[in-house]
């Protein structure tokens, strides 16, 4: 007897159609799965056979040959369980012949029959959808990202109802309300930033113009808080873009559960320890790293000079290209990776420069060594460089500052007026920026990113010129001397 | 037996000599020293060599109690530029951003004022003021290594604009390498080449306090740039100050000291009203845009605007977020 059900592999962010195949032979009772299966897939073997026997099922007393075709691709995970359960089952006459047509299947089993998540569910009923199958078997927590991808989802919470529903002896099981994640700002609120006026309002501009952020100072004087602020005041993620993201997040497997479209610009901080594997992407079966994860929203970098210049240098590509093109002898994938770089260090590796209170115990030499950790091509990607001096402490005793909310508005308004306008430059403005060119010395690439620093600056204001005060404030922005010298 | 045999001795043995030592191996070295291949060579390297018994030795480096026997040259100058009046301008390597602006701004009005810069080419307040000196006139640096050498590495552009119209100096042969112990050596000849020594910055012991005691044993001016009593690199300076040092304000101070007419000062231009507020609060005191935005009540878009502006007519400087005024 044979019997077969489709699933959909992935590969890097793309599904590719898996036939499982079931085939029952008299001989001596055994059980084998081919097909390039790797260590997890090979286990389900112990997962489906007590599982339907957890569902009070029988186990077939025959000789039980799975395959997965094509042959040559790698199979890897969990998500085979349920597809090879119901193909044993249909091959054994436990399920009529017709009824696995149209419907596709995808989780993994729990020892006792329970459907277990799996990542992937997203771009596994995608590839579903574009095969022409218009139900997919899958548990129910993976059941908003199955609708979200067009498919009907058949949600279930244990292998015994799944099976009664392809025997027909139920309806499908109603899928769960498919919600999005609150549209409100969830992250934490740039209200609780207290003074620190020059840095939020760098914030604003980095997250109006779209703009990569150094932010260099002693260490403790809240870099960190004002970046976790950037991802709320960024305009909520359009339908594409959240689909994207949405997309990338359940094949890394970082979607909470039960979630439908990311709207939120995800908000991603690898460690300084993480692999370049780990930060760009990467392993046998390319899954997408950190700055994939951060597509659509902020990678953030703590102590940016810690980071291993290899991780550093991947990290190039994505932030000129926008995507990751990650190559393995397992095979080759593009993951997307257009994020907002956001950067912190210090002046000196001890991290008391630039603060009066504390003594600098670095070595000229060392200083030198921790600055050469970033090459100058990373330090051109960034925009905006903000040298933020300790504040004081009635500075931090101040009133609450302006809410995300009230920045975002503004900052969707300068997004509208920069995708329509392009503001030219005022005569006094263009003199400005010709001074600060010969006696600041700035490269033509410094003269581009102040330009369009201004530009950013002018659509804040809402101005149709961009003036010279705006050409002014995109300036104190450059990159300090002691940092490209 | 010459100078010059004793230096190239002192360089390949790797010791440290005034006068020809009672030593045999340095007479068999002088049998077969050929004086004349090696001023060939250090000629064909565009280096001189000049003795501390040659005419155009420098006379105020010849009056202290252990000068060189003499010195390797680099530069186009030539060596009466030494007889000028001149100070020496020192200071901590790893000086503050003020530190450096202020030797930077000192050597360059003393330059201006036909003052010979001169200093030791290391990082911090001495290449500071060899920068600031360029900018106005010539400068001399003294190496504390080999002449042939450039130290430190990230200085050689500074080095050849140094000695481009300017001289460089080292009492060490070609080759010899620069070691710890050579330093406050090379210290001695920037003091003994100076009529008055300027301390800019330095920590409690600090090479720039060798420089200014051994001026001070040789009877030469001394003088300090106060700091911060909160300061670590004000520790130094300000030692040196509470000893009888004379304190440095402004160029004016160092000229005085030295008998030296300053340079006609050019009328400075009142600063635009537009800039007035912000540039009177930041020379009041020290201050980040965050500051200054609670003393002004001007929003931070127009705070960082305005000190753009007041940075490029070089009214003020930011280090690490913070503007200072600028000597003027």
């Amino acid at each position: 007897m044979l019997a077969r059900t489709v699933t959909h592999a992935l590969v890097g962010l793309n599904p590719c159609a898996v036939e499982v195949e079931a085939h029952l032979q008299r001989g001596i009772p055994s059980f084998a799965i081919v097909g390039l299966a790797d260590r997890a897939c090979q286990e389900a073997k112990h997962r489906v056979r007590s599982g339907i026997a957890s569902a009070e099922l029988d186990w077939p007393t025959k000789r039980i040959t799975v395959n997965l075709a094509p042959a040559g691709l790698r199979k890897e995970g969990s998500a085979f369980d349920l597809p090879i359960a119901l193909a044993v089952l249909a091959a054994s006459d436990q399920l009529p012949p017709d009824a696995l047509e149209d419907h596709a299947a995808f989780g993994e089993l729990a020892l006792d029959g329970r459907l277990r998540p799996v990542a992937g569910a997203l771009v596994a009923a995608e590839g579903a959808r574009r095969a022409g199958l218009t139900r997919l078997v899958c548990p129910l927590e993976s059941a908003p990202e199955v609708a979200l991808a067009g498919v009907e989802p058949v949600a279930a919470h244990h292998l015994a109802e799944a099976v009664a529903y392809l025997r027909g002896e139920r309806d499908p099981p109603a899928a769960p309300a498919v919600y999005d994640l609150p549209d409100a700002p969830p992250g934490p609120d740039l209200a609780d930033v207290r003074g620190q006026e020059r840095a939020r309002r760098a914030l604003e501009i980095a997250a109006a113009g779209g703009h990569n952020l150094l932010l260099v100072g002693p260490p403790g004087i809240g870099k960190t808080m004002l970046a976790r602020r950037l991802p709320g005041i960024l305009p909520p993620l359009d339908d594409d873009a959240a689909l994207q993201v949405t997309r990338i997040h359940s094949v890394a497997g970082v979607l909470p559960p039960g979630a439908g479209l990311v709207r939120v610009p995800p908000f991603r901080a690898p460690h300084h320890t993480a692999s370049a594997a780990a930060v760009v992407g990467g392993g046998p079966g390319p899954r997408p790293g950190e700055a994939s994860l951060a597509h659509g929203g902020v990678l953030y970098l703590d102590e940016l000079p810690e980071f291993p210049r290899p991780v550093l240098e991947a990290l190039r590509e994505p932030l000129e290209d926008g995507v990751v093109s990650v190559v393995r002898v397992g095979g080759r994938a593009v993951f997307p990776a257009r994020f907002q770089l956001v950067g912190t260090m210090n002046l000196c590796p001890c991290g008391a420069r630039g603060d009066p209170g504390t003594a600098c115990v670095c070595t000229p030499q060392r200083i030198e060594r921790y600055r050469e950790r970033l090459s100058r091509a990373l330090l051109d990607r960034f925009d905006l460089v903000l040298a933020v001096p300790r504040p004081r402490g009635s500075e931090l005793a101040g009133a609450r500052g302006e809410s995300s909310t009230d920045v975002r508005t503004r900052v969707l308004l300068a997004r509208e007026h920069l995708a329509l306008v392009s503001s030219p430059l005022a005569d006094d403005a263009s003199a400005l920026l010709t001074a600060a060119v010969e006696r600041l010395s700035l490269s033509a690439r410094g003269r581009a990113r102040t330009l369009r620093v201004a530009h950013t600056i002018a659509a804040l204001a809402g101005a149709d010129v961009v003036g010279a005060s705006h050409v002014g404030e995109a300036l104190s922005y450059r990159p300090p001397a002691e940092l490209t010298a | 037996m010459s100078e010059l045999a004793v230096a190239v001795f002192a360089a390949e043995t790797g010791s440290h000599l005034i006068r020809a030592p009672r030593d045999p191996r340095f007479r068999s070295f002088c049998a077969s020293f050929d004086e004349a291949a090696y001023r060939a060579r250090l000629a064909a390297a565009g280096l001189r060599w000049v003795a501390r018994t040659a005419a155009s030795f420098p006379a105020r480096l010849r009056a202290i109690h252990d000068p060189p026997p003499g010195l390797f040259v680099r530069g186009a100058a030539e060596l009466s530029l030494l007889d000028r009046p001149s100070v020496a301008v020192v200071g901590a390597r790893a000086c503050s951003s003020y530190g450096a602006e202020v030797a930077g701004q000192l050597a360059s009005e003393l330059a201006r004022a036909g003052v010979l810069v001169v200093s030791g080419l290391a990082r911090g307040v001495d290449a500071a003021a060899h920068r600031g000196a360029l900018d106005a006139g010539r400068t001399v640096a003294v190496l504390g290594c080999g002449i042939d050498r450039d130290y430190p590495r990230a200085h050689a552009h500074l080095a050849s604009r140094i000695a481009a119209d300017g001289l460089i100096l080292s009492e060490y042969a070609p080759g010899v390498e620069p070691a710890p112990w050579r330093f406050p050596a090379r210290n001695r000849i920037v003091a003994g080449l100076a009529r008055a020594t300027v301390v800019v910055e330095a920590r409690e012991r600090s090479g720039a306090l060798i420089t200014a005691d051994l001026a001070l044993d040789e009877g030469r001016e001394v003088m300090a740039v106060p700091g911060e009593i909160t300061s670590h690199l004000s520790h130094g300076t300000n030692a040196l100050l509470r000893l009888g040092a004379t304190p440095v304000t402004c160029a004016a101070d160092v000229l005085e000291a030295i008998g030296v007419e300053p340079a006609p000062q050019t009328p400075v231009p009142p600063v635009e009203p537009r800039l007035a507020v912000i540039h009177a609060s930041v020379v009041d005191a020290p201050a980040g845009v965050d500051e200054l935005v609670r003393r002004t009540g001007l929003d931070a878009a127009h705070v960082s605007a305005v000190l753009t502006e007041l940075e490029l007519l070089g009214l003020v400087a930011e280090a690490g977020g913070v503007y200072r005024g600028v000597m003027r």
